[in-house]
């Protein structure tokens, strides 16, 4: 049942383009617990209508019970990874390490738990008169490639028009705090956060603009220990103004 | 309790004994290659449940290979446990009339946090005094390679490194330095991002000279 919606959802995805954008973690919305959370009705029939990211209005819902009792067998996981590379799961500093690797790893990915309407948005967007650009910079942010399970860190930065309506500050870099705690590819990182500031305030543009230090290009593979990979997204006058483009891109320079 | 399963292990010096604390359990070593692929799927495996209870969709196309990236990234970051000072080093050790301090600093160290299974990378800096026998500069940068690529706590990687030094050469003094920003500590937890851990280990005349061990300090670690 799960799996034929997952299905239909995947395969609607792949008509708009190739992107592999059946997001992270936007099927269904169910986990696979018995006891879950209300699942989201399946879109996919309107998946040919839909933009080729996911509105952040279809959220997540693991929880914080789906957290606790999918504890058990993620510490038994790790136990098995433990033996799999010859170490002793019993010597004593690795005796607990199952359950705080676990408790790390459900961390990492807490943004799959984090609603942006109910916890973000709702309060913070104000009617402003302000049409200047809004720059927030230098956003630290920490995610998890969704290819090698290894750390990404880097900075963000955020840039929109408002169009008479701005909003909090601090909520930018929760968007990207919900967004970057997933398993994550950079460029759909970048995307998603533009996208969700674009449907919540209706900008005149957003610019995002995302360095970071790929831990698996730099611990593992190639190796190269200085690399940074760059990604940025740019939204309505941000593309199409080079002028506003230039400003945003010195700015977030200096 | 530590020092105990030292001794168990081999029941050779005890103060070397702290430093062997992780290395393969015996029994592992004596496996054959032909259960390497088998371990391998198994903590494959293990990838796949995670990646499972952690919500996501294991089958959708960014996950479907990841178990076993994940696996093998994983095998590549604990490489250190098949690798012995033993095996890097027989052949770069030369006999030089050198006494002088020898110095090799900035070697990037990844390593993996016991604790957590999260990287924790930096730098380390080491020193000895050479008692007639140098060894090939890239050789200490090899020994922090296999003493690094474990799961590890950043005291008793330095005091692997040191000791491995100690062993290979019997030199008149071995210091290692370590500085290392933990993400166990940045990307969760109490969430530091600057935060750095340093360690070292000073033996012989480091330990015992305070104008030697300034001096090594001055030299690696001062910019």
């Amino acid at each position: 049942m799960e799996h034929s919606k997952q299905k239909q959802y995947g395969s609607s995805e792949n008509k708009e383009t190739g992107h592999s954008s059946v997001l992270n973690g936007h099927f269904d919305g169910t986990v696979k617990r018995p006891a879950a959370g209300p699942s989201l009705p399946p879109a996919a029939e309107s998946g040919s209508q839909r933009p080729v990211m996911e509105s952040w209005r279809e959220e997540r819902t693991r929880s914080v019970e789906d957290n606790e009792m999918s504890l058990p067998s993620l510490a038994a996981a790790y136990t098995t990874i433990l033996r799999g590379l010859g170490e002793d799961p019993q010597r004593q500093g690795l005796l607990k390490t199952p359950w705080r690797a676990a408790t790390a790893m459900q961390f990492f990915t807490k943004g799959y738990q984090e609603k942006i309407i109910a916890d973000v948005l709702n309060d913070a967007i104000f009617d402003e008169d302000h049409d200047e650009m809004v720059i927030v910079k230098d956003i630290d942010m920490f995610s998890m490639c969704e290819h090698h399970l290894v750390p990404i860190f880097g900075r963000v930065h955020i840039g929109y028009l408002p169009n008479k309506r701005v909003l909090g500050l601090s909520k930018l870099a929760r968007i990207v705090e919900i967004y970057s705690r997933r398993l994550q590819v950079q460029e759909r990182l970048t995307k998603q956060i533009a996208v969700a500031i674009t449907e919540a305030l209706q900008p005149t543009g957003v610019g995002v603009v995302i360095e970071a230090t790929h831990m698996c290009m730099v611990m593992r593979g190639v190796q190269k220990m200085n690399s940074k990979t760059v990604t940025s997204t740019m939204l309505g006058v941000f593309r199409e103004d080079p002028k506003t483009r230039d400003e945003f891109l010195t700015l977030i320079r200096s | 309790m530590e020092y105990q399963h030292d001794i168990e292990i081999n029941g050779e010096d005890k103060y070397l004994n702290i430093c062997k604390h992780n290395g393969l359990f015996e029994k592992e070593k004596d496996s054959k290659d032909d259960t390497d692929s088998n371990k391998l799927s198994h903590i494959e495996k293990a990838y796949t449940t995670i990646l499972g209870e952690l919500g996501e969709d294991v089958d959708r196309e960014g996950l479907l290979r990841t178990p076993l990236r994940a696996a093998k990234a994983m095998q590549f970051f604990t490489k250190g446990y098949k690798e012995t000072t033993q095996d890097i080093l027989n052949d770069a050790i030369f006999d030089e009339n050198h006494d002088e301090m020898v110095i090799v600093k900035d070697i990037e160290l990844f390593s993996l946090c016991e604790h957590h299974l999260v990287p924790f990378f930096g730098k380390a800096h080491i020193a000895y005094l050479p008692n007639k026998k140098v060894v090939g500069l890239s050789k200490l940068a090899r020994i922090v390679e296999i003493y690094s690529r474990r799961l590890q706590v950043q005291e008793r990687l330095t005091k692997q490194i040191a000791s491995a030094i100690s062993e290979a050469l019997e030199p008149a003094g071995v210091a290692v330095v370590i500085e290392a920003a933990h993400m166990c500590m940045v990307m969760r937890g109490v969430q530091k991002m600057n935060a750095s851990t340093v360690t070292s280990v000073m033996l012989g005349t480091f330990q015992d000279n305070p104008t030697t061990r300034k001096e090594f300090l001055d030299l690696a670690i001062r910019k």
